[in-house]
């Protein structure tokens, strides 16, 4: 079996906390490893070796990322959502990325396999990441990109009636992203020599997103999948238009799974123009069903399905491999 | 063929972390000796070294390291790098602003950068030591380009954006004088239009404390007297550390940049003993070659050298070995140049030496004086016949020779002229 099958399988398995007691030697090694963090970094460190509460587990991981992020965006760390991102928006590099996951393994006594790392791409990604592996849960599937090919091959919904272009899809919700060409049949009608997307195709698309993380990144039970050809809208709330799209807007689109239960999914989802707000929904429910699966979902793009071998395509420390 | 000057110097040694504060050690024959504290312990015999001031590089962790206020370094810069990246780096940084090179200048495709050090010992022995104890997954994942050879090239290259041909040269102690000689080639042959030279040496208890394990120190304690290159009771050399940057142009470059030059770079020699693994051959044969080959490379006679700053490290062997081959080129001709070792002030900077003494030749070349050979009282009668001088002169040398000499008998002589 390759290695990196093992490593991946391994990493599903329950972490095993540290049984030994907290001496005061461990609080000095812990003092010292954390010497260049925030204090209350250190002490959410202290009671989570203490007690073993992965409650006192984000401190501890914002703080050691805060630690190795240049001072000049630190404050963007202060008050960060989940989505942001570690390459983009704080600076941090591969390299910078294996330096903070030695020092948190270090201090949450913990162990992190280099295959475990190249899908976390942003904060939020980081937490639900050490949280699963402190409470023994599997980890999350990693974020998937889904090129526009990729996409057609799954969606039931198909040109000329399909809005995306392209789409990525984690555990929690899906990003995805669609130009508006001008093209679109309804525009000639909508509006007469005025092309406006209409809010109602915008609603449709956070919809198809939606559909796209139900077969590409939601939970399903062992031996089934979600039947691409159940998926059916049923309702929709707190749906605003904040702005008009026209031809040449590029519309960044993300639903967020809110609850999921046979036979309903709920998501919010929203639609930005670069930086403004275009649509907002509340609640975008959809219908679906399991069936059973005949084959084993396929990799994409060499990421992470256990057992699909092939993770050389992109390996986890390519710039040390300049070497 | 395009001439090559010296347009730009930058400093981090024993005797100053500027260029002021050299020149001014150089003419004083100021020395940077300290009783070093790990060596005060009865096991090492050794007790003097060339210490770096205003710098602390004494932890493994770079993050703990401090320097002198005015360089601003980012903790991505110096999470890679040895204590004498850092020292390159401000050296770095002090010759850019020198040669009045602007961000442009520095990173385009002309311009590249050659380097050389003997890698950082206290590094590899500490990240090496956690990688066996601790296994691969609690180290650093820039343990290795922070302490193999060509760390200092690696990090250069990277923190300044060079785009042009950057490598780093292994030959001991002759390691920057080949750096600054192939620097030169780069640029006389229309390859690059400007080349950073860079030497560099942690200088401390790791790299230092091997050569004791050689017999090449000096055991004095007194750091007044340790080195004495050429004097009858030297009794080994004493180690240092630092970083020195040299800036090379053509002529084409300096003069559309409107800069003046210390010096041209005339051209260089080299060639080797053939002799032994780590001592000189007894009659400088290979060092004699070198010097002649320097000479005939660049059409310069003997007669116009009028300074020969030396290699001479204040060992017993190296020394005389030198002073024969200076013999056989200038003395059975009648020739003194005037000769001295300014390593009685700095200390022996290992790879680093023949960069920063090339500098100290441009240096003083512009400043107007010729340094002497300090902390002679009883010159060795083996060296009888040549012009050591003991005491700095006030006039300026027009034709300077330096010679640089390394492991396995390799030996670089590197000609400059004031211009």
């Amino acid at each position: 079996m390759p290695d990196s099958v093992q490593s991946n399988l391994g990493g599903t398995k329950p972490f095993p906390l540290a049984t030994k007691p907290f001496a005061p030697d461990d609080e000095a090694a812990l003092r010292e490893a954390l010497k260049r963090c925030s204090p209350s970094t250190f002490e959410a460190a202290v009671q989570f070796r203490k007690t073993g509460n992965a409650d006192h587990m984000p401190a501890v991981v914002i703080g050691v990322i805060e630690r190795f992020v240049e001072p000049d965006l630190r404050s963007k760390l202060k008050d960060a959502d989940d989505d942001l991102r570690l390459i983009e928006d704080l600076g941090i590099d591969s390299l910078t990325m294996m330096e903070i996951v030695i020092l948190v393994e270090d201090v949450l006594q913990l162990s992190i396999n280099n295959d475990e790392l190249r899908n976390l791409r942003t904060v939020g990604d980081v937490k639900t990441f050490i949280d699963c592996k402190i409470r023994g849960l599997p980890l999350p599937r990693p974020t998937k990109f889904l090129p526009i090919e990729h996409i057609g091959a799954v969606m039931p919904v198909q040109p000329p009636f399909l809005f995306l272009n392209e789409a990525s899809v984690s555990s929690t919700g899906a990003n995805g992203k669609y130009k508006i060409t001008g093209q679109e049949f309804f525009l000639q009608g909508h509006f007469k020599d005025n092309p406006v997307m209409p809010a109602s195709i915008m609603l449709e698309a956070l919809g198809q997103l939606a559909v796209l993380f139900l077969l590409e990144g939601a939970p399903t039970e062992p031996g089934k999948m979600i039947g691409s050809n159940t998926i059916f809208f049923t309702g929709c709330e707190g749906v605003r238009a904040h702005r008009m799209c026209k031809p040449g807007d590029i519309l960044t689109l993300s639903v967020k799974l809110k609850r999921m239960k046979m036979p309903l999914a709920t998501f919010e989802g929203a639609i930005r123009v670069g930086q403004e707000k275009a649509v907002i929904a509340e609640d975008i429910t959809l219908t679906f069903a399991f069936v059973e699966s005949a084959v084993a979902p396929a990799a994409i793009d060499g990421v992470a399905q256990p057992g699909a071998g092939d993770s050389s395509a992109n390996p986890p420390l390519r710039v040390a491999m300049n070497a | 063929m395009p001439r090559v000057f010296i347009t730009g110097l930058g400093f981090v040694t024993s005797i100053g972390n500027d260029a002021e504060a050299v020149a001014s050690s150089l003419r004083a024959l100021r020395h940077g000796f300290e009783l070093y504290p790990p060596f005060q312990k009865p096991e090492i015999a050794c007790k003097v070294i060339g210490t770096i001031k205003g710098f602390s590089t004494e932890s493994t962790d770079p993050e703990d390291w401090t320097w002198p206020a005015g360089y601003e370094i980012k903790r991505e810069t110096i999470r890679s790098m040895a204590p004498h990246g850092l020292y390159a780096h401000c050296a770095f940084l002090q010759a850019v602003g020198d040669a009045r090179l602007g961000e442009g200048d520095v990173s385009n495709r002309d311009t590249g950068l050659f380097a050389a050090s003997g890698g950082s010992p206290m590094l590899t022995y500490f990240h090496h030591d956690r990688l066996l104890k601790l296994g691969p997954a609690r180290c650093s994942p820039l343990g290795i380009v922070a302490s193999i050879v060509g760390t200092l090239n690696f990090n250069l290259v990277a923190a300044f954006r060079i785009q042009g041909a950057s490598t780093g040269f292994s030959s001991a102690c002759a390691s920057s004088a080949h750096a600054m000689a192939y620097a030169f080639e780069e640029i006389s042959r229309g390859r690059q239009k400007r080349m950073f030279v860079v030497g560099g040496e942690d200088g401390n208890r790791d790299a230092i404390l091997p050569f004791a394990g050689m017999r090449t120190l000096s055991n004095q304690s007194n750091p007044d007297l340790a080195s004495r290159p050429f004097d009858a009771a030297r009794d080994g050399f004493v180690g240092t550390g630092g970083g020195v940057v040299v800036v090379l142009e053509s002529e084409d470059e300096a003069s559309r940049r409107a800069v003046e030059p210390y010096c041209e770079l005339l051209g260089w020699g080299q060639a080797s003993d053939g002799y032994n693994v780590a001592i000189s051959h007894p009659d400088g044969t290979g060092s004699r070659m070198a010097m002649e080959n320097a000479l005939a490379a660049t059409g310069i006679a003997p007669s116009q050298v009028d300074y020969v700053n030396a290699h001479a490290t204040s060992t017993l062997i190296g020394d005389v070995s030198e002073a024969r081959a200076l013999r056989a080129v200038f003395g059975v001709k009648g020739l003194r140049p005037a000769v001295s070792s300014t390593k009685a002030l700095t200390g022996h900077g290992l790879s680093l030496a023949g960069a920063m003494e090339t500098a100290f030749c441009a240096l003083v070349m512009r400043r107007g004086f010729i340094p002497g050979s300090a902390h002679i009282t009883r010159l060795d009668p083996e060296c009888e016949g040549l012009n050591i001088i003991r005491s700095t002169l006030p006039n300026a040398a027009r034709v300077v020779l330096k010679n640089s000499s390394g492991f396995g008998g390799a030996n670089v002589a590197i000609l400059l002229r004031r211009s």
